[in-house]
């Protein structure tokens, strides 16, 4: 049973093959027509590499808090007895499916220098819009489900047998989210990871209103592309999708160092957990 | 009236209830029942060919960002009503639109733009493809102090609009949250530049021009969208927006002296002492605000697109209820390629 045989597999595999000539198209033309030495200069620019600087610093730091506080999200969603799971799973799907702009709208309403919690930060002096904690606050709102769901995903295709057995043999809980479930998760949560600092990256909505200034790449594209048409975007266009390009790379080569084939693990096996 | 008529939000409908079929089906884990399916498909099909129909032809308008509220809220209902054409239009900032539109991102019916000087730099002219080759200018605009009642310092505020202390004293107000458009991709942004160094002359008050700080003062620059926003939702104190800006979103607002709005042509020679180099080399002269229309070489639907500038030149009084100010529709660039049906309605030549 090869899958010659099966005109099933012809026909989705054409039309599976119209889609990837869609999506791949644009970036193959991106290649065939980049400049590569008007572009490198023009990446080079002062206010280019404090764009870069800037989007590294701040979505290093996301990814950090993300990681921080997401992947124990991800491993009560997977293993706590949790009432409502599947409403606080799909809590977490929001800010993917909210769009950026409406994202950038209700944090501003809420970080602000007079909404909610910002009027109280600046009692204290401290801003959250308009500087790197603005642009940190946007990235991790759309970000951080990408941790989370990952590490949910991870941690609910552990074995659970062999969480049992640590267990049995004494183990605490945290000896066994450390020795058993972590290591074992960890492929899939460092795949979903590198997705969600991608993400951060190439965020352009939701900070063009929480931060607009100092500019991230994204924007900074947005600006160039406003102030000098297509040939000023296109530098860092390029720029964003080489780092895309690499992110995904790594997050394969992540999986595969252990195996797993599944960039994102099947989420609905295991939501009725 | 527009909203049930118009196929194109029928469609956005049911694209919607299609996808809330989709993602409903996704998180509740319940298989799409087949006949639904092909229901939507077929209401879909008969949508898209409603919108073939010649009845709505629609005319696709690309205008300045500013001109969102306006466009979508005034303009292109009225025009729809009085016409058996739709409108479509797209905002986006007159600089980055004609960008668009040289480019070939963009191939609109109809270009608004809020500056002649976007049209005579991005589009006229061979080494611009001659996209435009001629435009009329449509009404003038103003810049005028929008500003957030409902804040700290709205009281303050509210005594600069009675004009019982001066204007400027309110932005001089230590704490007071002010922000305007970003000079290096809005109009808006160098003209409000331009009103705080004349407003520095006119005042005798020289400390007006440094109170914007550098020309890109990141803790006041901001996108023209995001700037309305930020005084919207009450997270900024005050802001430049032209007038109709402010009317369409029924901002409260604080008038200048036409000698610093940039409102009067009248006052060219004046505003002209001032200009402004972009970070891409432009060098832009102070000048009154002023709307032109045009159809690009890019235009798909002539018949709707003569009607709407048509419709554009002879609504003086709709414009006016709309705050913006009545000029004399003059032709800039090549008044010898104005379409014959339009010619009518040239008073004068305009010369930037």
């Amino acid at each position: 049973m090869t899958l010659r045989a099966r005109p099933t597999f012809v026909i989705f595999g054409l039309l599976g093959a119209g889609l990837l000539v869609t999506l791949l198209l644009p970036i193959l033309d991106l290649a065939v027509h980049a400049d590569l030495n008007g572009w490198r200069t023009a990446l080079r620019t002062a206010p280019a590499l404090d764009a870069i600087k800037t989007s590294l610093i701040a979505s290093t730091i996301a990814l950090f808090i993300m990681s921080l506080l997401g992947v124990p999200l991800g491993y009560v969603f997977a293993r706590a007895r949790l009432r409502l799971r599947r409403l606080w799973i799909s809590l977490v799907f929001l800010p993917l499916v909210v769009p950026d702009l409406a994202g950038g709208i209700l944090l501003l309403r809420t970080f602000g220098p007079y909404g909610v919690i910002g009027q109280a930060l600046s009692t204290h002096h401290i801003e959250a819009t308009n500087n790197l904690l603005g642009i940190i606050l946007a990235q991790l709102f759309v970000a951080s489900p990408f941790v989370v769901i990952s590490s949910f995903a991870a941690f609910a295709n552990v074995d659970p047998k062999l969480e049992l057995a640590a267990a049995t043999l004494g183990d605490s809980r945290w000896h066994i989210f450390r020795r058993v479930s972590l290591p074992l998760a960890w492929p899939g949560i460092a795949a979903g990871v590198t997705l969600a600092w991608i993400r951060a990256l190439g965020e352009f909505g939701t900070t063009l209103i929480m931060a607009y200034n100092p500019h991230t790449l994204p924007v900074y594209m947005w600006v160039k592309f406003e102030s000098d048409g297509l040939a000023g975007a296109m530098p860092v266009t390029f720029c964003l999708v080489i780092l895309a390009i690499a992110a995904v790379v790594i997050a394969m080569v992540i999986n595969h160092l252990k195996g797993h084939v599944d960039l994102v693990a099947p989420i609905g096996a295991s939501l009725e957990g | 009236v527009i909203e049930s008529d118009n196929p194109q939000s029928k469609i956005a409908r049911l694209e919607a209830k299609f996808t809330m079929t989709g993602f409903s089906a996704y998180f509740g884990g319940l298989p799409l029942e087949l006949p639904k399916v092909r229901r939507v498909l077929a209401l879909f099909a008969a949508a898209l060919v409603l919108s073939a129909a010649p009845r709505n032809e629609p005319v696709s308008v690309l205008y300045a960002g500013s001109l969102a509220a306006v466009m979508e809220n005034g303009i292109g209902p009225a025009f729809s009503k009085a016409t058996a054409y739709s409108f479509q239009g797209e905002a986006q900032g007159s600089l980055g639109a004609a960008r668009m539109i040289r480019d070939h991102i963009r191939s609109p019916d109809v270009f608004v733009s809020a500056d002649p000087f976007v049209n005579d730099t991005v589009l006229i002219g061979s080494h611009n493809g001659n996209i435009v080759t001629w435009y009329f200018i449509l009404a003038s605009s103003e810049l005028v102090l929008g500003y957030n009642p409902q804040g700290k310092y709205g009281a303050l505020f509210e005594k600069a609009r009675a004009h019982t202390i001066p204007w400027y004293q309110t932005l001089e107000t230590p704490g007071v949250r002010f922000g305007r458009g970003d000079p290096s991709i809005d109009p808006k942004g160098y003209r409000t530049l331009f009103l705080f160094r004349l407003a520095a002359d006119y005042y005798h008050h020289p400390e007006l021009a440094s109170l914007p700080g550098e020309d890109r003062n990141p803790s006041q620059v901001y996108p023209e969208i995001v700037l309305l926003g930020r005084l919207e939702s009450g997270q900024l104190d005050a802001g430049i927006f032209y007038k109709h800006e402010a009317i369409a979103h029924k901002l409260p607002y604080v008038t200048f002296p036409p000698q610093i709005s940039l409102c009067d042509p009248n006052f060219s020679a004046f505003y002209a002492r001032e200009s402004y180099t972009t970070p891409a080399g432009e060098h832009i002269q102070g000048a009154p605000i002023l709307l032109t229309v045009t159809i690009p070489s890019t235009v798909h639907h002539l018949n709707s697109s003569l009607t709407f500038v048509q419709f554009l030149l002879t609504s003086n009084e709709l414009l006016k209820s709309f705050g913006f100010g009545i000029v004399a529709h003059r032709v800039g660039g090549d008044s010898n390629q104005v379409p014959q049906p339009l010619r009518q309605f040239a008073q004068g030549m305009f010369r930037p």
